[in-house]
């Protein structure tokens, strides 16, 4: 049997039957060679697949720009969900939050004061004294 | 109309009170509105938040009154204005539509009731047969020198009686009160019902604001409800629930204000109908209602 590079990087793959797995693994007990190559080949593998993942810019490669896209659909549903949790975020807020829009009594006492005193029964006992107030339970 | 005024303050003067027929309600109310005087007046309410009362310095000319408390108040003529030390803390200008008010009250005829040593008549208010109010006028000016407003069941509700009075015309007020900015009635649609009960809408207003009110009245009583696009702020109030829900009530000494949440806004109603009145007035009106979960979020972001 020829040296068995292809065999073994074919192996490593996933890519061998049953019948070749067992005609690679038959020579490789009989070829230290081999057996070292293969163990120094599924060490680099292992390496390379330790690596972070780096997005290319886009155009950089134009090939990958189609391995892109499930990468940023992957990046705009987070987008939307983090987008959906602020929104529900300032709505629970807002309606916690008490509203600074508001009127006054003493904005309103002061429109039914000036009407009242166009009123025929106007007199004193139909101005309002807001602050002249002594409760007697 | 002055000489009729006249002619009416000279009969409460030489025809003893008992002979005058039947009074005009509109008549003593005119007379009491051109009277002149300084005055000390005693408020006592008994509401049913308990008693409101105060004392309160009085100065009438020319249909406009001053009054001094804790804080000056000067109104007339369509203008109101709080001042506190220098400041004006709150004002407001209005005029009024032509209208006119079907009678509601009848008048009794007056009889002799001295008052501060002076002549004076009384005069008592009926709806039908319920005694609602009793007038106590001064025979020289006009001026109302004490009034009594009754619940339906007979009991005081306020009483408001002068402790001093002076005939003397006082001094022309400094007041900035003026017409200009004056709010107009409009013509325009209101859900504010025309008739409640006793009392007529007799006018309607509405601010840039989108705040609206309408001032009603039975010829003696009177309020405002007023509809706004934001909630209305009552301190030192309670809550008091009618069939209809909870509102929140004050009373100050002779008027009452109730405050309420509808699903559009806010709603106030203020005046001095007597508590036997209010939750009538406020079944006609828009009912309280929690804010959906949209509006509220709208208004907490957007006012």
């Amino acid at each position: 049997m020829t040296h068995p590079g292809e065999l073994i990087s074919a192996y490593l793959d996933g890519e061998l039957s049953r019948s070749e797995i067992d005609q690679l693994f038959g020579h490789l007990a009989g070829c230290g060679r081999c057996a070292v190559e293969m163990q120094e080949l599924q060490a680099v593998r292992s390496a390379v697949r330790s690596l972070p993942l780096l997005e290319l810019p886009l155009g950089l490669v134009p090939e990958a720009d189609a391995e892109v896209v499930p990468l940023h659909r992957n990046r705009g549903f987070l987008v939307g969900a983090a987008a959906a949790i602020v929104a529900v975020v300032i709505a629970v807020a807002a309606m916690v939050t008490p509203s600074t829009a508001a009127i006054s009594v003493e904005e309103l006492n002061s429109r039914y004061g000036a009407r009242a005193s166009l009123d025929p029964a106007f007199g004193p006992a139909k101005v309002i004294l807001p602050q002249l107030m002594d409760t007697l339970e | 109309m002055r000489l009729r005024i006249g002619a009416i303050a000279a009969a409460l003067i030489v025809i003893p009170a008992s002979a005058v027929s039947a009074a005009d309600l509109d008549q003593l109310l005119d007379e009491s509105r051109e009277a002149s005087y300084t005055a000390e007046q005693v408020i006592t309410c008994s509401t049913p938040d308990g008693v409101r009362s105060g004392v309160v310095e009085i100065e009438q000319s020319g249909g406009s009154l001053h009054l001094s408390g804790e804080v000056e108040v000067v109104s007339g003529n369509g203008g109101w204005e709080s001042v506190q030390g220098d400041s004006v803390v709150t004002s407001a200008s209005v005029k009024a539509a032509e209208t006119h008010i079907d009678p509601v009250y009848t008048v009794d005829d007056g009889s002799a009731h001295p008052f501060l040593d002076r002549k004076a008549g009384l005069y008592r208010l009926y709806v039908g047969d319920v005694l609602r109010g009793e007038l106590i006028v001064d025979g020289g000016t006009g001026a109302m020198l004490s009034v009594v407003t009754y619940n339906e069941d007979g009991t005081v509700y306020c009483e408001r009686r002068f402790i001093e009075f002076d005939p003397t015309p006082p001094v022309p007020s400094q007041s900035s009160l003026s017409g200009t900015g004056a709010i107009e009635p409009t013509d325009s649609v209101s859900t504010l019902p025309e008739n409640l009960g006793d009392f007529q809408r007799l006018d309607i207003y509405q601010d840039d604001e989108g705040l609206v009110f309408a001032y009603y009245s039975d010829g003696f009583f009177s309020f405002a409800v007023f509809e706004t696009p934001v909630v209305v702020t009552l301190e030192g109030a309670t809550t008091v629930t009618f069939d209809r829900g909870a509102y929140v009530r004050s009373f100050t000494p002779g008027q009452a204000i109730y405050v309420w949440q509808t699903g559009a806004g806010g709603m106030a109603m203020i005046g001095d109908l007597p508590p036997d009145m209010h939750e009538a007035v406020l079944a006609a009106l828009p009912a309280p209602s929690e804010p959906g979960l949209l509006q509220r979020l709208w208004r907490s972001l957007f006012g």
